[in-house]
């Protein structure tokens, strides 16, 4: 056989491999859209009897601490606390920790709340960088300010595991807004089963949306392709794949702008990885990870109602920079993780959910990119058939509109479109539109983060964000 | 040709699957306009109504304009709770009581006992059980059976908002029967005791007490938790028996019942276990000795400020700050060689004045 004729056998499997896959990832998608369908349906009408609010008043509540870690958050930081203030919960404490900022985070947030240093005592129950002060203020005694040298992302969180003083925290971004009564319907999924140390919302992009003290005002649709698209993916994600992973008890990843711990657990793990990418995504898998191999009831939770609004990347530059660094998180658990992988020990995490993550979510995106180029390679050396290739990329295409358009119908069912019938009909259009082209950027952008993975894995990329509308 | 025909035939199902959706979609989307344009209407008329009734010269201009409300709301549960809150929401502004009585007298007009009686039974379980509540609220007695059979049902949320409308008007007997029901079901019956314990609207004492008499042990400290806000004077003997016996789990629970009585016979307890070896029944009686002015108690729980566990300092710092402790006390606790001591009375000290300043 001759060098040219192995090349050519190559592509051929290949070409029947990509299509296989294709195929088999779209099915995969459509079963969870249609678990995730049932489960939505039925968690809205239980939500509507289970009837929420009235745990404000309830004993049962657990308090909570809002942890905000912050670096160079001067443009957001004042006024994601003055939001949080108004949130619908009876008892709380704001947490924002400063992992060192250069700029003016620390000054903003001590003369806008009136602060003064206070001699607090600390728990050291997860090691962190020196703590250099914790700031009070008497006009708002629920807001503590903690100063620390700088240790990054994960560190600033255990510092604020550190100091918190209630059984449950929460990580929020410092440039998203929770809404009003997001922690409450969070915090009631520990008090309807015991056994939930993790319980993560939906996080929508806010592009567009007007949101004022935690409620959403309106939405007119956002001016850049880019923003619309996002709108779409973000439903697909959350609304399907987590939705889905939630009812087999192996949900992978919280969205680091908004999940609730368990903080005995998360201290059991031994908090925070530090000097990770995707500390978001590792908590979770290294909570799996501990319960199971503990043999402890658990359960890691997601419940779609509780909303958390953050503003969606604007430039291809940004969004590059936070796909590349998603990938790279995602790499970087899955391998500090992957003695889970396959093993029965870890039940349906180490059996579904950890292959699934190695295989279409960190691999498919290689698998993919390949077939952009050898597939029409292939056709021009004519070893495929025009008729197959038409059908092939047919079906991919159609395959990716069923589940965007599904996902649209399951934001409807939650009942929480913020458009009008007319703006969510046009959005749907974006479901069909992004299989040309921005699709296939997302996925070089990924592929990008899995080649510079040891080059990038301990950097941090700063996206630049619209400011929310007041 | 057989792989192209099935091919051309998913292309087709994926074709008729996208527009089912489109269709779907654009049945919702419609579905929620109207809704949302139905709701700012009615919330709108709804609030021109109640500006209506608080203007009102005289009283059968009054009456004309709840009547009119009344007929604006009609069957709709959703208005009639619109309606609700903005009279909730003009209160809570106001402060004004003449609010409470136009929220009885839309109550009286409107008769949402029928709006829910109605949802009550052509409802699904989820409407089902959110009618049970409310008609629990409204404290429509005549419902009664209809509660009582809703605990028969397969639904585990129906039974439970079943119960806990019972659990509104203090029926003991089949509360205490539902709370049986679920009792092997640890991770369950935690909380929902809790809840039932803090609704209950009969006597707590006697509900407990018919528990006491069938349930495990784990339900039973579980209920001696649930109830130690409330001090229930005729057990306290049940508590003291608990805690001498060997139950670890009804240990804890009887030491915070006993401690929350903070009753000065109980100080030769508490000392006791504040010597526990195991921290939490050391916190519970160090929060005990916090009630009890004695120099004795004060002397443990400053002691307790030098704790092994981080929890009994902490709880130790909170309770020292409340207790009638002397300047000079204070400044040695402050200036002594206990770091931690120092810090975490610092720590409270900084909260508390800064509170009150």
């Amino acid at each position: 056989m001759t060098f040219l004729n192995a090349v050519r056998s190559f592509i051929i499997v290949f070409n029947y491999f990509c299509m296989a896959f294709t195929i088999l990832l779209s099915i995969i998608y459509i079963i969870q859209m249609f678990v995730s369908l049932f489960r939505v349906r039925k968690n809205y009408s239980k939500n509507f009897s289970d009837d929420y609010l009235r745990y404000v008043d309830s004993n049962n509540l657990l308090p909570i601490s809002l942890i905000i870690p912050a670096f160079n958050e001067q443009e957001n930081i004042v006024q994601n606390i003055r939001s949080l203030m108004k949130i619908n919960y009876p008892c709380y404490e704001i947490l924002v920790v400063n992992d060192g900022s250069t700029d003016k985070t620390g000054e903003l947030v001590i003369d806008a709340f009136e602060m003064h240093p206070i001699e607090t005592a600390i728990r050291y129950q997860i090691p962190t960088k020196n703590i250099r002060g914790v700031y009070f203020s008497k006009k708002y005694p629920n807001l503590l300010f903690v100063d620390k040298e700088n240790g990054g992302k994960s560190d600033a969180l255990n510092a604020g595991i550190n100091i918190s003083s209630y059984p449950l925290f929460t990580c929020l971004d410092a440039d998203s807004r929770v809404e009003k009564d997001a922690l409450l319907k969070l915090s009631v999924e520990f008090i309807k089963d015991s056994r939930t140390v993790v319980a993560g919302g939906i996080v929508r992009i806010a592009n567009g949306s007007k949101i004022v003290d935690g409620e959403l005002k309106g939405f007119s649709m956002p001016k850049k392709l880019i923003e619309r698209f996002q709108i779409v993916e973000y439903y697909r994600s959350f609304l399907s794949g987590r939705v889905f992973w939630s009812a087999t008890n192996s949900l992978l990843i919280v969205s680091g702008a908004f999940g609730l711990f368990r903080k005995q657990t998360v201290i059991d793990v031994g908090g925070y990885k530090p000097n990770t990418i995707g500390e978001d995504m590792e908590i979770v898998v290294h909570i799996h990870r501990y319960m199971r191999k503990h043999k402890k009831k658990y359960k890691v939770v997601f419940n779609e109602l509780s909303v958390c609004w953050t503003q969606g990347p604007m430039s291809f530059k940004d969004i590059r920079s936070q796909r590349r660094r998603w990938q790279i998180g995602l790499m970087d658990t899955l391998i500090s993780h992957r003695v889970m992988t396959l093993n029965p020990r870890y039940g349906a995490v180490g059996l579904l959910s950890m292959p699934y993550n190695w295989i279409f979510e960190l691999f498919g995106a290689l698998i993919e990119v390949i077939g952009y180029f050898l597939i029409p390679f292939s056709l021009i050396m004519g070893e495929l058939n025009m008729f197959f290739f038409v059908m092939y990329f047919l079906l991919a295409v159609m395959l990716g509109v069923i589940l965007s358009e599904g996902s649209l119908v399951l934001e409807q069912y939650t009942h929480r479109a913020a458009m009008t019938a007319r703006q969510s009909i046009s959005i749907s259009v974006y479901a069909i539109f992004e299989n040309f082209g921005y699709r296939q950027i997302i996925t070089l952008f990924r592929v990008e983060g899995i080649l510079k993975y040891r080059k990038l894995r301990k950097t941090w990329g700063k996206i630049k964000r619209k400011e929310f509308e007041q | 040709m057989k792989v192209e025909l099935i091919s051309v035939i998913a292309l087709l199902l994926c074709l008729s699957i996208i527009g089912i959706e489109y269709i779907l979609h654009y049945r919702l989307a419609e579905q929620q306009d109207e809704h949302s344009i139905r709701e700012q209407n009615m919330t709108r008329r709804m609030t021109i109504r109640v500006d209506g009734i608080l203007r009102a010269p005289t009283s059968s201009c009054l009456e004309s304009e709840l009547h009119a409300m009344s007929e604006d709301i009609g069957d709709d549960f959703e208005a009639y709770e619109i309606a609700v809150n903005i009279l909730r929401e003009l209160k809570e502004k106001r402060g004004d009581e003449k609010i409470d009585r136009l929220t009885t007298a839309l109550q009286n007009e409107v008769d949402p006992v029928r709006i829910y009686a109605k949802m009550l039974e052509s409802g699904d379980v989820y409407h089902k059980g959110y009618a049970m509540r409310r008609l629990a609220d409204l404290g429509a007695e005549e419902f009664r059976d209809k509660m009582i059979e809703g605990l028969e049902s397969k639904n585990r949320d129906l039974c439970y908002n079943a119960a806990m409308s019972l659990a509104q008007f203090g029926d003991v007997e089949h509360v205490s029967d539902y709370l049986m029901s679920i009792e092997d079901d640890r991770l369950y019956s935690g909380r929902i005791i809790n809840e039932f314990f803090d609704d209950f609207k009969g006597s707590r004492a006697e509900l407990a007490e018919s528990l006491f008499e069938k349930c495990n042990d784990y339900m039973k400290s579980t209920i001696i938790k649930a109830l130690v806000p409330y001090k229930i004077e005729e057990f306290r003997p049940m508590y003291l028996e608990g805690y001498a016996g060997k139950n670890f789990g009804m240990k804890v629970a009887c030491i915070k019942a006993i401690a929350a009585f903070g009753n000065p016979e109980d100080e030769q307890l508490l000392q006791i276990a504040a010597q526990d070896k195991e921290w939490v029944i050391r916190a519970a009686a160090i929060r005990g000795l916090s009630l009890l002015e004695t120099p004795s108690a004060l002397k443990s729980v400053k002691n307790a400020l030098r704790d092994k566990e981080w929890w009994v300092r902490q709880t130790a710092a909170n309770a020292i700050t409340s207790m009638d402790i002397s300047p000079s006390d204070l400044e040695d606790i402050l200036g002594g060689y206990d770091r931690f001591a120092a810090d975490a009375v610092k720590a409270v000290l900084y909260k508390k004045i800064d509170s009150l300043n």
